[in-house]
């Protein structure tokens, strides 16, 4: 089948060859000096389990999605629930909230580092007008990780209302008036009507940003490299380093027994391991809360089944 | 009708509103209300972009007023920080020239492969059709990282390090978000569109490309726009290719300035602005279809 040979064959020579390449590398050690890397059984894997700073790269990436995800859900339905009734000029609105999601997280990261500046910074600025001493954001250990927390979600908010916006607008207004007949107010309208109907978004965002989130690098780089270099992001005290940021110093640092190559595939085994898990995980709770019968995007979502085969 | 389109939705509703209290109250309530919505929106909007606003202006300003609160519009506006930044980094241009090759040669390769990925996964029946379908949507879970170091190894003996073409190469065999985004796009085009093509006497190669092909701007442009972007912002991959600084993209140029000019807002902020105003400009003018495709992608839920 001609048509699907190159996305074939690139699954196969990016995706799936080099995938079994690497849980094969994560037995190895290499520094890409030596010709060849060396086997060391499953050494790269017992340094997993004992390497002093892999909880707290876990705990750093853990707090970052508890924070980013459930913010980034909640703020996304927010903007969509004001803008999602078409009426004059909400087109604009909803132009000018997705706006940040285009620009890169590196151009992003580097404006709120000064947005966060501990003397001229807007966000500090802006909380000692109430007169509260306001926290060195991304300088304090305790704050660092919550304030990329936060710029992720400002950036990718948009994102979510865009998808949030065409839910709502598939919701059924019969369903939502028969509710009103029945004497429900707004809330119980939204609890009992609106979510079920769009809970198949909200997993669906949920399942993706989760992902996403796992994968935090580029935010943390720009906000929080000092003169090293990518070598010196993570701080303050390794307080933002994620997975991904101590994979890429573990790939290209030779200095350490275990480090390089072997040591980094088995963390980015590792990763795939924890997406594998967290997502599954998440399909399976989802039987439990997400409502998949909304008649029209019921039939979307399954294609397949209703068409009639050639 | 899988799209939910929603500029045309707006366009045709606009005059009246669809607030499901709009049967309780008078008129001028109705009017306060309104009035109400707008002002809050325009705060909240306001506050939101204030970042990126805030910074562009930065970039204008003379020294002295960098940090003022009265220089939303900067007055006297100096593009002293934009000459000053082609000092600190005299390749700006280059690293423009290197974005843009990558951005746009992937963009096309990907368009390429992933439509044509689709359209059998739409409309074909051949074996492993069902197995690829799975394996695309399973892709999306695997983290780049996890492929990364055989390929990294790959590339180097290749001697493809510090070029552009382990980034490019891999997008010219198509992406799986896209072939899946191409797939439920074609799915929802007609079939009888083929038919009358085949009646005709062409093959599929030919009712692809004739027929299906020039329906689909739309598609292309949205999945074209949205892979520019993501290639045009993406720093991760680029950071582990490019080492050499001439071979750099903006990102990283942009990148390298942070520590060593921390305290020249001015440089960093011009630094900021010049790389992500392509960005924004072409949103500015393709918003409705950056938008739809967003939209769509969703729908791969």
């Amino acid at each position: 089948m001609l048509f699907v040979l190159p996305q074939v064959v690139g699954l196969l020579l990016f995706i799936a060859v080099p995938l079994v390449a690497s849980f094969g590398y994560s037995f190895t050690k290499w520094d890409l000096i030596a010709p060849d890397p060396t086997f060391i059984g499953l050494g790269n894997w017992a340094h997993l389990l004992q390497d002093g700073r892999i909880p707290a790269v876990l705990w750093n990436t853990a707090k970052f999605i508890l924070l980013g995800t459930s913010s980034f859900l909640f703020f996304s339905l927010l903007a969509a629930l004001l803008t999602y009734v078409p009426r004059r000029f909400v087109g604009v609105y909803r132009a000018l909230l997705f706006l940040p999601y285009v620009i890169s997280q590196i151009a992003v990261g580097i404006v709120w580092r000064w947005m966060f500046n501990s003397q001229t910074g807007p966000i500090t600025l802006g909380v000692e007008l109430f007169g509260i001493h306001s926290p060195a954001w991304l300088l304090d250990p305790a704050t660092a990780i919550l304030s990329i927390a936060a710029v992720t979600t400002w950036q990718a908010v948009g994102y979510g209302m865009t998808l949030y916006v065409a839910a709502l607008q598939g919701v059924p207004t019969t369903l939502l008036e028969a509710a009103t007949i029945d004497g429900a107010n707004w809330f119980q309208r939204f609890r009992n009507v609106t979510l079920p109907m769009i809970s198949p978004t909200v997993f669906f965002l949920m399942v993706t940003s989760l992902i996403g989130a796992l994968q935090l690098f580029d935010p943390v780089v720009a906000m929080t490299t000092s003169n090293a270099g990518v070598a010196g992001a993570g701080g303050p005290s390794n307080s933002t380093r994620s997975i991904v940021l101590y994979m890429y110093n573990q790939m290209f640092n030779y200095s350490e027994q275990l480090s390089g190559l072997g040591y980094a595939a088995a963390i980015a085994w590792m990763l795939a391991i924890l997406t594998f898990v967290i997502s599954a995980l998440q399909f399976f709770v989802s039987r439990r809360w997400v409502y998949y019968d909304g008649a029209d995007r019921g039939r979307q979502r399954n294609p397949r089944k209703r068409r009639t085969r050639p | 009708m899988t799209v939910p389109n929603l500029s045309k939705i707006s366009v045709a509703q606009l005059s009246g509103s669809v607030s499901p209290r709009a049967g309780f109250t008078g008129r001028d309530a109705k009017r306060i209300a309104t009035a109400g919505y707008h002002a809050v929106m325009i705060i909240v909007v306001a506050a939101y972009i204030f970042p990126v606003v805030w910074a562009a202006s930065m970039s204008l300003r003379t020294d002295a007023n960098m940090f003022s609160a009265d220089q939303l519009i900067p007055h006297p506006i100096t593009l002293a920080h934009y000459e000053k930044l082609f000092t600190v980094l005299p390749d700006f241009w280059h690293y423009f020239g290197n974005t843009a090759v990558i951005a746009i040669l992937g963009t096309a390769g990907t368009l390429f492969s992933s439509s044509l990925a689709g359209y059998a996964l739409a409309r074909f029946r051949f074996p492993g059709r069902q197995a690829l379908l799975v394996t695309l949507l399973l892709t999306l879970m695997v983290p780049v990282q996890a492929t990364l170091i055989p390929q990294y190894v790959i590339f180097r003996n290749l001697g493809w390090i510090d070029s552009p073409l382990p980034i490019i190469v891999p997008m010219l065999f198509g992406t799986a978000f896209a072939s899946f985004f191409f797939r439920q796009f074609f799915l929802t085009l007609p079939r009888e569109l083929e038919d009358a093509a085949s009646i005709d006497g062409a093959g599929p190669w030919r009712s692809f490309f004739s027929v299906i092909v020039p329906l689909s701007g739309p598609a292309y442009l949205a999945m074209g726009l949205l892979t520019f972007v993501q290639l045009w912002n993406s720093f991760y991959v680029n950071s582990i290719y490019l080492s050499s600084q001439q071979n750099w993209v903006l990102t990283q140029a942009l990148q390298s300035m942070v520590g060593r000019y921390d305290s020249q807002y001015g440089e960093i902020m011009a630094g900021v602005t010049l790389v992500s105003l392509p960005i924004v400009i072409g949103y500015l003018i393709f918003q409705r279809w950056i938008v739809r495709g967003i939209a769509m992608s969703g729908l791969a839920n």
